[in-house]
């Protein structure tokens, strides 16, 4: 019997090692932000969208000594003393910073609206309608232009409307209420930043207001997510009620003044055509045949229509229509060339030899369907640089803006390189090449993981020049993990990731001179 | 005891390619070791997308091969040892997807034959088991339905009873409630159930697993009708058209035929099969299984008798 006790033991202590960690998953990875510097002067940097950080007007506050300021003191007070629990996780929840909050839930939404429609019983598809958003596919789809683009106006109106917070709060300079009145406690940390519009209200009505069109279905959700993040400002004793009110209307104003039907940016930046027509997308067969080039096809069963073929006219951020053009990738090898087949047997080679390492890293990058999608996973990379930075509210909201209008203006541009050459995938020229992971629904040349995570690296090297060896690398393992899962050919990959590198200057370029340095 | 009902067990053992049940009413006597390989051929076409049925050309038909290598043995007449090892090979038929292969978990159990008591005009029999699984190889659980396993490290408390009659008629009860341990993906965040999750960490919610049999067994021959239960305790659905995962509410009812034979010659040499078929289940594959496979016995403490 003592050889039995002796397994039984064994047993136990081996299988309970493993168990003993088992509840501690986390997602949190922020801890609360005290801004290194406030950046008091962020009401002159460089609006994006708007005329000037002063385009909406926020009109004067009451002063602190009136009575409908006091009244507003009273109640954050009578809060104060009664918080429950979840008010308190509340507080503790957006002490992080709500640019970096923002930023998380907008992934979700991502990930959680990243599902192709469901072939229909005849083998065809039906599309994410905007005006049926509840349908089946409920809208959106947000594949990875789509995502390219809402995470690039989501941050962008988020940073135009903090500029204009800025802007105002220096005008009127309303101390905070933890300042005003020395009972009411500082919940969050302090900042030294005058609380007229409140920040966080701000940036809640312009993300919230942004979200709520490009992800309808999700409406109750990012309300209460907003609503939540400007009782937390207010339980917290940083903002007032009238701080709160000034700052959700700015936040909203801009938002409003983005998506403003017929003459919003938003409405008029060319995606409502980007799905294009039957008849549109065979002229891109034929024209690729009339090159005497194998045209693309769809290797998804049954036959998908191809993704966003006219993404590459919407408008991009920091490069002009002829730029896009100037800077398009020379001709792929022709699908006849012997250069092609060099290439094709290396995808072979991959596919057949593939290390578990390089698999790893195929699925680290894969970022396909469900996903955050790759801008997201660059959105994921940036999130811990800019909380080790320390950024304010504003240079964050800077910071995701810069990176999400290169990597909208890589997706806009690698979309019009796929499809101007409509080059096939190597599975489509080699049936026998089996992938590592799904093959996208467009056409291969060039790859959008290079040209998105090389244009991202470009922007992050250049606010975190620490770390520009760290992004540098991570763009290229993103890249070669499409090599590696034998889904892109080795010039798909080197040229978009040069072209990738080309965008994310030009973003550079606006931010050198966008008075925040 | 009879090399048959050693081979029973081992039957059971691998009757799924989960390689996670443990149950039957035999145990192997003082000092005998069995052993031998169980191959396994399961396909699926249609699936269960949360609890919709579906199939999908993307990935036409997925195949699952398996053979297993099984090994128990008689520490004393009332405990036995038992362990398995997997090598799995999976393909779709469908699509660009790859397969995977490779060795897969590692299986022990020790097996406590508890109560055995005569009841009218059969045997009543109860058994404790503890079985613990833990992978042999870092192989990725993230590519379903083409990883070869889910990479978990559980541990299952597992109790059966069985009544057999002296006619050879028999049935039997067994439930086990899994942990199942965290397990991690080659990617920073993912999505599930509703939720994102920036880690690479998956907790992974445990189950229950039930078998329930009906049979008869006398001298050469068994045949058995079984049910297998498999009963996520948590998890998500698959979305629409979206990829399976990891921490799926995976559940399953599988039902099985098996058929045994012992070899007059060579002696210890046994030859059994099954084939079961998943009847329902959420977010699994319906699957038809075939098993098939021989088993050795080798009487380490009875040499003086043969």
């Amino acid at each position: 019997m003592k050889k039995f006790y002796i397994i039984v033991l064994t047993l136990v202590v081996l299988v309970a090692i493993p168990f003993s960690c088992k509840d501690i998953i986390s997602s949190e990875n922020l801890f609360p932000l005290t801004p290194g510097n406030v950046d008091a002067n962020a009401g002159t940097w460089k609006s994006i969208s708007l005329v000037s950080n002063s385009q909406i007007a926020v009109p004067a506050p009451a002063a602190t000594n009136s009575t409908a300021y006091l009244a507003e003191l009273a109640s954050i007070k009578d809060i104060q003393n009664k918080l429950t629990s979840d008010q308190k996780n509340s507080i503790a929840y957006w002490s992080v910073g709500g640019v970096l909050r923002w930023n998380q839930f907008f992934r979700k939404l991502v990930a959680q609206f990243n599902l192709p429609p469901v072939p229909n019983a005849d083998g065809s598809y039906s599309f994410a309608d905007a005006e049926n958003p509840f349908g089946n596919p409920q809208f959106p789809f947000s594949n990875p232009p789509y995502a390219a683009r809402a995470y690039s106006y989501v941050s962008v109106a988020m940073y135009d409307a903090l500029k204009g917070a800025w802007y105002y709060k220096y005008q009127y300079n309303r101390p905070s209420p933890y300042v005003v009145d020395n009972d009411i406690q500082a919940l969050m940390p302090k900042v030294d930043l005058p609380s007229y519009p409140s920040e966080e209200a701000t940036m809640s009505g312009a993300a919230a207001e942004m979200l709520k069109v490009l992800f309808p279905v999700a409406v109750e959700e990012i309300t209460k997510m907003a609503a939540d993040q400007r009782n937390a400002v207010l339980w917290s004793g940083k903002a007032t009620a009238s701080d709160i009110a000034a700052g959700l209307n700015l936040g909203k104003a801009v938002a409003g003044f983005l998506t403003a039907a017929g003459t919003g940016r938003f409405r008029t930046d060319g995606m409502g055509a980007s799905i294009g027509t039957p008849a549109l997308w065979q002229q891109l067969a034929d024209d690729t045949k009339a090159k005497e080039e194998t045209p693309w096809v769809s290797l998804d069963a049954p036959a998908r229509p191809p993704m966003l073929p006219y993404f590459g006219k919407v408008k991009a951020w920091n490069l002009s229509p002829a730029q896009i053009i100037a800077e398009r990738p020379a001709p792929p090898p022709s699908t006849s060339s012997e250069q092609m087949k060099q290439e094709l047997a290396e995808v072979k080679s991959f596919a057949n030899n593939l290390t578990r390492s390089q698999l790893a890293i195929v699925h680290k990058w894969a970022d396909g369907v469900g996903t955050y999608t790759p801008p997201g996973h660059w959105n994921d990379i940036a999130e811990e640089y800019i909380r080790d930075a320390r950024f304010s509210e504003v240079r964050a909201a800077r910071a995701f803006a810069l990176l999400n209008m290169a990597i909208h203006d890589a997706g806009v541009a690698c979309w019009d390189t796929k499809y101007f050459y409509f080059n096939p995938r190597p599975s489509q020229l080699d049936p026998t090449i089996k992938t590592s992971t799904g093959i996208p629904n467009f056409p291969a040349y060039t790859s959008g993981h290079s040209t998105f995570s090389a244009a991202a690296a470009v922007v992050l090297s250049y606010l975190f020049q620490n770390s520009t060896h760290y992004f540098d690398s991570q763009a290229r393992e993103a890249s070669i993990s499409r090599l590696y899962g034998a889904i892109h050919y080795r010039a798909d990959i080197e040229l978009g990731f040069s072209h990738g590198t080309k965008i994310g200057s030009h973003t550079v370029t606006f931010a050198q001179i966008d008075g925040a340095n | 005891m009879r090399p048959t009902f050693v081979f029973i067990i081992l039957f059971l053992l691998a009757s799924r390619a989960s390689g996670q049940t443990i149950t039957d009413h035999l145990m192997m006597p003082k000092k005998d070791f069995c052993s031998g390989f169980l191959y396994t051929h399961e396909q699926w076409k249609d699936y269960w997308e949360g609890a919709e049925k579906r199939d999908n050309q993307n990935i036409g038909i997925i195949t699952t091969s398996q053979i297993m290598w099984v090994g128990n043995y008689g520490l004393s007449d009332k405990i036995n040892l038992i362990a398995m090892v997997p090598y799995v090979k999976t393909s779709a038929s469908g699509g660009t997807l790859t397969g995977l292969e490779g060795i897969q978990d590692l299986t022990l159990a020790i097996k406590y034959a508890l109560v055995e008591k005569e009841i009218s005009s059969g045997t009543f029999t109860a058994f404790a088991i503890l079985s613990g699984s833990t992978p042999l190889t870092n192989y990725t659980p993230d590519y379903l339905p083409l990883s070869i396993g889910m990479a978990s490290t559980t541990v299952s408390p597992r109790l059966t009873v069985s009544y057999k009659l002296s006619s050879g008629w028999y049935a039997l009860a067994s439930g086990a409630y899994v942990w199942r341990s965290n397990v991690s993906l080659d990617r920073p965040s993912y999505f599930t159930d509703g939720n994102i999750y920036f880690t690479n960490q998956v907790w992974m919610p445990n189950q229950f697993a039930g078998f329930y049999s009906f049979g008869y067994n006398k001298k050469a021959l068994q045949v058995e009708l079984n049910l297998t239960q498999q009963n996520t305790l948590g998890g998500g659905d698959i979305r629409k058209q979206d990829m399976p995962f990891v921490s799926n509410r995976m559940n399953a009812m599988r039902l099985g035929v098996l058929g045994m034979y012992y070899l007059p010659k060579p002696k210890n040499l046994a030859l059994r099969a099954q084939v079961s078929y998943t009847l329902n289940g959420l977010n699994v594959g319906q699957s038809v299984a075939v098993m098939a496979g021989f088993l050795y016995t080798f009487h380490f403490g009875k040499k003086e008798n043969q």
